[in-house]
């Protein structure tokens, strides 16, 4: 983890203890995850308690305490996704990667995660892929969309 | 110079200093209300909700935690009507639920008057009731306990989830946890959580005489200032 990068974070916000959300957001855009050390540089520079640093970075779901893979898979588990098939949806993201929501593969590609609603339930059953809504989502299409990112994975090292 | 004000409470009149809380003029003058997440000196967060009362006011009453009720001039406070009593035994009986391993919260729900418990046993060891967390931070400023997590995932814990270094090992929060007094006969386990209601005997005054002290040795330490 580069200092620097956290120098820039906490330019001209030292010591003002009501700036930890933004902070925090702006450590989550730069590192996909809030690592344990930066919270604690956190608090030292904000003057605010460990404690309490751990506490906001665990109170909002916007915040992740564990490294994050690239693509992230929302899905929404609200009621009326829920009643459009939803739980077909998880089930498919389950079987094809392995993982339970909120955990990442273990190659670092792909964490999934389930929200209660994204508040558009006409056009469920909606994903949210990397913050991106994928609306009116079947199992096939989803099984698609990952595939896809491993295939564009697989021609990347090709010519990388 | 202090400024008093003069409120009701149960068809008393008390007076105490302006900006201390309805519990606190209460136990003051003898008026035993039950409570748990109170720490004298502490600041109060009416965690436990067992001191709750029955505000009076234009002739309606709204159910509030007398630890967080400022003393206001005039204010009509009642403890113990049948309203309060009904709710209190249902929050203690919760309470029982979720850590039958406390001394203290058997002996406040046998205070309260439950009789059985119909919720599950959940047996968290922990009520949340926050008298580890604020005596450390408040008193001791070390700020090593917190409360972690939203929802039915909150719990107190310590901050990245290990004990840091700067933890003065001062033992205040097993100290103030009113987990560490066991019930008498050990603790329960896993399945065999139930009421202990050994004590219900000694309760015979406070049956007969609603709303008087029963100077009760249920739960020393954890109820009326004045034994503890």
């Amino acid at each position: 983890m580069s200092t620097t990068s956290l120098n820039v974070v906490l330019k001209g916000r030292r010591s003002q203890p009501h700036q930890l959300i933004e902070v925090l957001q702006d450590i989550q855009d730069l590192y996909g995850y809030i690592p344990a050390d930066a919270m604690k540089t956190v608090a030292q520079e904000l003057g605010v308690p460990l404690i309490e640093v751990y506490r906001v970075a665990c109170f909002y779901k916007a915040f992740s305490l564990k490294p994050r893979g690239e693509h992230v898979i929302t899905v929404c588990t609200g009621t009326a996704c829920h009643v459009r098939g939803s739980t077909l949806l998880l089930d498919q993201i389950q079987g094809q990667l392995r993982i339970q929501p909120g955990h990442t593969t273990d190659d670092g590609l792909f964490t999934l995660e389930c929200v209660n609603c994204v508040g558009a339930c006409a056009l469920g059953p909606i994903i949210a892929h990397n913050g991106m809504y994928e609306h009116h989502m079947t199992p096939g299409k989803l099984r698609k969309i990952i595939g896809d990112v491993y295939v564009t994975k697989k021609e990347e090292s090709h010519h990388g | 110079m202090l400024q008093y004000v003069t409120l009701t409470i149960d068809g008393s009149r008390v007076r105490a200093a302006k900006g201390t809380s309805v519990l606190d003029a209460a136990i003051e003058y003898g008026i035993c209300i039950p409570h748990l997440c109170h720490v004298p000196s502490l600041s109060d967060i009416g965690a436990c909700r067992l001191c709750i009362v029955e505000h009076v006011r234009n002739g309606s009453s709204n159910v509030t935690t007398s630890c967080t009720l400022r003393v206001q001039e005039g204010m009509v406070i009642r403890t113990n009507t049948e309203k309060i009593v009904k709710l209190r035994r249902n929050i203690a009986e919760l309470l029982v639920a979720e850590a039958p391993n406390s001394r203290a919260v058997q002996d406040i729900a046998v205070r309260c008057g439950v009789k059985e418990v119909r919720y599950p046993f959940r047996n968290n060891n922990c009520i949340q009731c926050g008298r580890c967390v604020r005596y450390c931070n408040q008193y001791w400023r070390a700020n090593v306990l917190g409360f972690i997590g939203r929802g039915k995932d909150r719990h107190v814990d310590y901050p990245l989830g290990t004990r840091p270094d700067f933890c003065k090992n001062c033992g205040a929060c097993t100290l103030y946890c009113p987990m560490s007094v066991t019930p008498c006969e050990g603790p329960m386990k896993r399945g065999e959580e139930h009421l202990c209601g050994k004590c219900e005997s000694q309760l015979s005054m406070s049956a007969s005489l609603p709303g008087a002290c029963v100077r009760c040795d249920l739960g020393k330490g954890f109820q009326c200032a004045r034994h503890a």
